[in-house]
């Protein structure tokens, strides 16, 4: 590159010389270059680059960055300007562009992302399970005292069949210890359960932390008096504990990802409600992702739950059994969210 | 910095876009330009059909390969059909804008189509867990009430379905009401999407061997803005009316800065480009020495205020 003489004496109106004109005609090899990288990379990737030109990709970037600021001082050529500021712009966006493909994404996801994200949010992940609890107590309490609540809590349909006039041996062998249906109904089961109810209560709960936070509140306490009510039912038919056990199989795993959709709620609400030193848009920005990392975990739980529901469920026909499940699941879960990806920075 | 040649914009090309600054992490502020709702609309649409196509040559491949087999599946056979279709449905069209937001630097097929890409708000490069969450937002946004909307056993209230289109009109309009057309995905993940033109650098106009020479004085009546109006004239030589502007604009100069010479026809064009070289050398030199003239209303000093508003 030849350097820029900012110093020539003479007259410039009689022989002009431009120090644009000379200044481009040194740099202007090195944006032709760049633009050439940078246009095969936005039609064929960055694969299409040879090493040394991805090499190269970098520094040529920077010149044109810098061709631009020395060009904004010194050039009045409009189409100098306009191209230049359209180059950086393009190979802004080739340099500092995603570099993970889909898998290597989904893969550190999980391994770092989410854990983090959920540890961060664990306040909102308190919050979020609290409120859970108090509504399965509210549900239990209500429902122990007058049955008539299980059909005010619970949606028509939503039962199946059970509910206030069922008997203790209809609920042991419809529902609790029922036989095996098959792989074919299991798996209709495990997708009808995917897209049914819960998911989308999940992740309503997740998205309607946009309103401040007041509709995750509520949904969560739905979903807690919906438990509450199944469980007082059993309990006055004394088979709390083989319900209990029917539920843990499946319910650990859907109940923290309900947990979480609430969490991801709540953290999108308090960057509504406390924004704090940034706007509210760019808190929004700054926390939203963590918010919709939760999310996409929570979906992954859903799918891990649905699997856990549509085969294994009815296939463990013992109690304890299915609480060892259960059990297990949990600590998987904790051991999972505590302790992944903890020393690292980000 | 340079009003210069964002006001000549303005002029030559109507009304401007609605630009936004974003600032490179080497802290060169970069001006970019964001994508209306049409454009945004029309991207979207080629995605929604090619993702459909895709979907609909899957199930038809399934379909075939699989059509001896589906009575095994028993009494539960139609819901489990049901239930893969959805399941494949869902994984095409989350898979299709993540994949190619990610492999094509914030575009998809759609987005190139109309020359949109997405960015991140601040400046800083994209990373994949925005793409993600800007892409399952839609599901929440557009995909989910549509789907309950049209499942037609869903026997739902009139209420209930009216709510549902309510919250898709809303999300599907948000972008229209605010500033950088964001929609609620770019809200939660701090992105936006912009308008990438292509823009192909043209030779230099300057001409080394003048026939013509000013003087400063004679420079002086001109600004940034005129210079570079002058020079998309002199950039399309080629235009159907070209010859008679650059005759209008050459007498005009004439007038304007005292030249004393009649201008063959024949040499308009070459006295013009003699004056925007002589016009771009002075007004550089001057901008270098901390004098920048955006225009021909940009007084000097008063005396020379004066002047100028005695010669016209």
């Amino acid at each position: 590159m030849t350097p820029l003489t900012l110093d020539q004496p003479g007259p410039a109106s009689r022989e002009p010389v431009l120090k644009s004109s000379e200044f481009r005609k040194g740099r202007e090899a090195g944006w032709r270059d760049l633009e050439d990288l940078v246009g095969r990379v936005e039609k064929r990737g960055v694969s299409a680059l040879r090493p040394e030109e991805l090499q190269r990709l970098p520094l040529l970037y920077r010149a044109a960055l810098s061709s631009l600021s020395v060009a904004r001082s010194i050039a009045l050529d409009r189409n100098l300007l306009l191209y230049l500021e359209n180059l950086s712009l393009r190979a802004f966006l080739v340099v500092y562009g995603p570099r993970t493909s889909l898998l290597d994404g989904c893969v550190l996801f999980f391994r770092r992302d989410l854990p983090r994200a959920v540890r961060a949010a664990r306040w909102q992940l308190l919050l979020a399970v609290t409120t859970l609890a108090a509504g399965a107590v509210a549900g239990f309490m209500l429902t122990l005292a007058d049955q008539a609540w299980f059909a005010a809590i619970i949606p028509a349909g939503y039962g199946e069949g059970r509910g206030p006039s069922s008997t203790r041996a209809e609920l042991m062998d419809h529902e609790i210890f029922a036989p095996w249906p098959g792989a074919a109904a299991s798996f209709g089961l495990f997708a009808s359960y995917l897209f049914s109810h819960n998911t989308a209560i999940g992740v309503l709960t997740f998205g309607l932390g946009l309103a401040a936070g007041v509709p995750t509140l509520l949904l969560l306490v739905y979903q807690g008096l919906i438990l509450g009510a199944f469980v007082a039912l059993h309990y006055r038919r004394d088979l709390a504990l083989d319900f209990l056990g029917w539920i843990a199989i499946h319910g650990v795993t859907e109940l923290t990802a309900i947990a979480l959709c609430g969490a991801g709620g709540f953290v999108i609400a308090g960057t509504i409600l406390f924004p704090g030193r940034h706007s509210r848009l760019d808190s929004l920005a700054l926390r939203g992702r963590m918010a919709a990392e939760i999310a996409v975990g929570a979906a992954a739980m859903f799918f891990v739950a649905a699997i856990l529901e549509g085969g294994f469920r009815q296939l463990v026909q013992s109690t304890a059994l299915r609480f060892a499940i259960g059990g297990l699941t949990a600590i998987a879960w904790s051991v999972y969210f505590v302790t992944t990806a903890k020393e690292a920075p980000r | 910095m340079t009003a210069a040649y964002e006001q000549a914009s303005l002029f030559l090309e109507g009304a401007s876009r609605n630009r936004r600054e974003i600032v490179t992490p080497e802290g060169v502020p970069l001006p970019v330009e964001i994508a209306t709702f049409g454009e945004r609309a029309t991207a979207f649409a080629l995605d929604w059909f090619i993702q459909i196509l895709a979907t609909v040559l899957v199930y038809l491949f399934i379909i075939f390969a699989f059509f001896g087999s589906l009575g095994a599946l028993g009494k539960n056979g139609g819901a489990v059909i049901v239930a893969i279709l959805l399941l494949l449905a869902f994984l095409i069209r989350n898979v299709y804008f993540i994949h190619f937001e990610l492999a094509w630097q914030g575009a998809t097929p759609g987005k190139r189509a109309v020359g949109l890409r997405v960015i991140d708000r601040r400046g800083g490069p994209l990373l994949p867990t925005a793409v993600i969450a800007r892409n399952l937002t839609r599901e929440v946004e557009i995909f989910m009430p549509l789907g309950v909307l049209m499942s037609p056993a869903s026997g739902s209230a009139v209420w209930e379905n009216l709510s549902l289109a309510a919250w898709l009109l809303a999300f599907a309009f948000l972008p229209l009401f605010n500033r950088d057309r964001l929609r609620g995905g770019d809200l939660i993940a701090g992105t936006m999407v912009v308008v990438l033109p292509r823009r192909v650098l043209l030779g230099d106009l300057v001409e080394r061997s003048a026939r013509y020479h000013f003087t400063d004085r004679q420079l002086d009546a001109y600004g940034a803005f005129e210079l570079q109006v002058l020079e998309e004239l002199l950039r399309r030589p080629h235009a159907p009316d070209a010859e008679r502007l650059r005759r209008e604009v050459c007498d005009k100069i004439s007038r304007k800065i005292g030249w004393r010479y009649p201008v063959p026809d024949a040499d308009a064009l070459s006295f013009l480009v003699d004056f925007y070289t002589a016009e771009r050398a002075y007004l550089e030199r001057e901008q270098l020495f901390g004098k920048p003239r955006t225009d021909k209303h940009h007084q000097r000093n008063p005396a020379a205020g004066e002047q100028s508003a005695k010669e016209k």
